[in-house]
């Protein structure tokens, strides 16, 4: 028996309930968003015209849209950076052999993500109360009460104050990868370079970050996609206002599909799509790259 | 240890503790405030309770609606988990076994599924149209969807460490592919499938997007939207919503305080191991 009419006998109906359940909820949705998104489908419609790239034209021109973009874009790269930043300073700390403890404190850094987003957002309106919230109790107490600010309805700070909260939730998944990437690089090259008078500076220069670029990059970009996608955390805390100071795309899809415009959400929604591949077919690359090496 | 070193470790140990406190202060606002009365509790104060009160977590629990929510969350769970472990674990076995056109077709159209966000208006249309919307059908097989292409590149990855030979042995022993599947291959890829199963149960427990667009009926909502829903009913009484959310809560940090190591290392498996 040759080994491909061997592999031939396997049989393909082993791929049909991905393919029926994948196929149906996902391939179709997905491909007719295209159809959908240049009609003018809405709730007072019953036949549906095509309208060419109306909806898309209409989306751009609409300040408010415009803001959603740039609140989205906002959102995920100061999350990103932020929660990188933190995560890789904490990974080095708890990376340290000596650290006594450092097992439970990874596992009460990592707790908030998994946690459900939706408790997290009341949990932080809570916080965030400018009267009462320990934030501002706090602020008050140690005697920085310039600082207490009306968190999530002053239009200057809310998004602000929504990044911070999503910060708090995934710095600790940000943490344990950069932690995995920092234990797989090589004791003996520290010490060969403590031999050379490398001091901890040029150490983290020459050796730990070009080490952990893999790390680094996946971090990021993981980081880049969930926050792009972001949703319930901002319809808790602030539903998109003041205004529409925080709003995002999911937010934005959610509003006008409440207005029955069904076209122009999805309009949007692919918009969002195209958004997220643009910066996810880089790690698509790298993790093809990745399964040669395997 | 010499002295300044001593000091510096100490000095770690603190930063640690400082970091640690930021990170539980939330939940010990949320537990010590759900036993205060309305009044206490709007102080959102760290402070143990003046008059200890169970009366929110009688509220909590006599609400129906909280029963039926984490009654809806663990039917939703616990079948939608099932079925993408056994659909993932077949499509593995395939794509990776028989190298074949369809199977190779199939990993690519999932690999779009990682990345690429579900267009959710047309999506509720298709549900719709085919009658599952608003129905513990639809919301599963929806999750079964979404949550596939993670399982099926996590199983297909290491089914390459399962020896062919054992195939080819079974097969010549006359043993047919389902038996050869269920008798041999599942038990074998018992430790990527625990890790399937607590990524898909994570993501499926917190998820809000999915039932508040495909439940519309209140008595299939899963816990998630029981809270939302309860928070804006008792909005001024933030006891009562502390107690609810703790309630919520209660079973994912005693899951999480007994199989921290696995969870944790099961969340960022995709992300470690590519």
């Amino acid at each position: 028996m040759t080994i491909s009419s061997q592999r031939s006998r396997y049989p393909n109906w082993f791929l049909l309930p991905t393919i029926l359940v994948f196929g149906f909820l996902f391939v179709i949705p997905t491909l007719t968003s295209f159809y959908y998104s240049l009609t003018d489908w809405n709730i007072n419609r019953r036949v549906i015209t095509f309208i060419g790239f109306d909806n898309f034209i209409e989306l751009f021109s609409d300040i408010k849209f415009r803001a959603t973009l740039g609140n989205t874009l906002t959102y995920a790269f100061s999350v990103t950076f932020t929660r990188n930043f933190l995560g890789l300073l904490l990974a080095i700390l708890l990376n340290i052999a000596t650290l006594r403890g450092k097992n439970l404190f990874r596992t009460i850094i990592f707790l908030p993500y998994v946690i459900a987003p939706v408790v997290i957002g009341y949990l932080f309106t809570a916080i965030y109360n400018p009267s009462q919230g320990i934030l501002n109790q706090s602020l008050r107490t140690i005697g920085l009460a310039f600082l207490a600010k009306d968190w999530l309805n002053d239009p200057n700070i809310a998004l602000f104050s929504t990044i911070m909260t999503d910060v708090w939730r995934t710095t600790g998944f940000s943490m344990v990868i950069y932690l995995a990437g920092l234990q797989a690089i090589p004791q003996e090259l520290y010490e060969s370079a403590a031999i050379d008078g490398a001091n901890g500076v040029r150490r983290l220069a020459h050796i730990t970050l070009p080490l952990l670029a893999p790390s680094i990059t996946i971090n990021v970009v993981l980081a880049l996609i969930g926050t792009m996608k972001v949703f319930v955390m901002i319809l808790v805390l602030t539903n998109g206002g003041p205004g529409y100071a925080t709003e995002v795309m999911n937010t934005y899809i959610m509003s006008t599909f409440s207005l029955g415009l069904y076209g122009s959400g999805t309009a949007a929604n692919i918009i969002l799509s195209l958004l997220i591949i643009t910066i996810g077919l880089p790690v698509l690359l790298l993790l093809r790259r990745r399964e040669v090496e395997l | 240890m010499t002295a300044p070193r001593h000091l510096q470790h100490t000095l770690l140990i603190l930063l640690c503790i400082i970091l640690s406190a930021i990170i539980l202060t939330p939940f010990l606002m949320m537990l010590v405030n759900s036993f205060k009365d309305v009044r206490e509790s709007a102080l959102f104060k760290l402070s143990p309770p003046a008059n200890p009160t169970l009366e929110n977590y009688i509220t909590v629990l006599s609400k129906p609606y909280f029963w039926r929510g984490l009654r809806n969350s663990l039917i939703i769970t616990t079948f939608a988990t099932i079925f993408v472990n056994l659909f993932a674990s077949m499509s593995a076995f395939i794509i990776q076994r028989k190298e074949g056109k369809l199977g190779k077709v199939l990993y690519f159209a999932l690999f779009a599924g990682i990345i690429v966000p579900i267009s959710i208006i047309p999506t509720i249309q298709l549900m719709m149209q085919t009658k599952i919307h608003n129905t513990y059908l639809g919301i599963i097989l929806f999750y079964v969807a979404i949550n596939l292409p993670f399982s099926v590149f996590l199983l297909a990855g290491f089914m390459k460490t399962v020896p062919r030979e054992i195939d080819e042995a079974a097969v010549i022993e006359g043993c047919s592919y389902p038996r050869l599947f269920m008798l041999l291959i599942i038990p074998l890829l018992r430790t990527p499938i625990v890790t399937s199963t607590i990524v898909t149960v994570t993501a499926i427990w917190n998820d809000f997007t999915a039932p508040f667009y495909l439940i519309s009926d209140s008595k299939k909502w899963p816990i998630v939207i029981s809270v939302y829903n309860f928070v804006s009913q008792y909005y001024t009484n933030w006891g009562t919503v502390f107690a609810f959310m703790m309630m919520v809560i209660l079973p994912v940090l005693v899951v999480y305080a007994l199989l921290q190591k696995h969870i944790i290392a099961s969340l960022t498996t995709g992300a470690v191991k590519g």
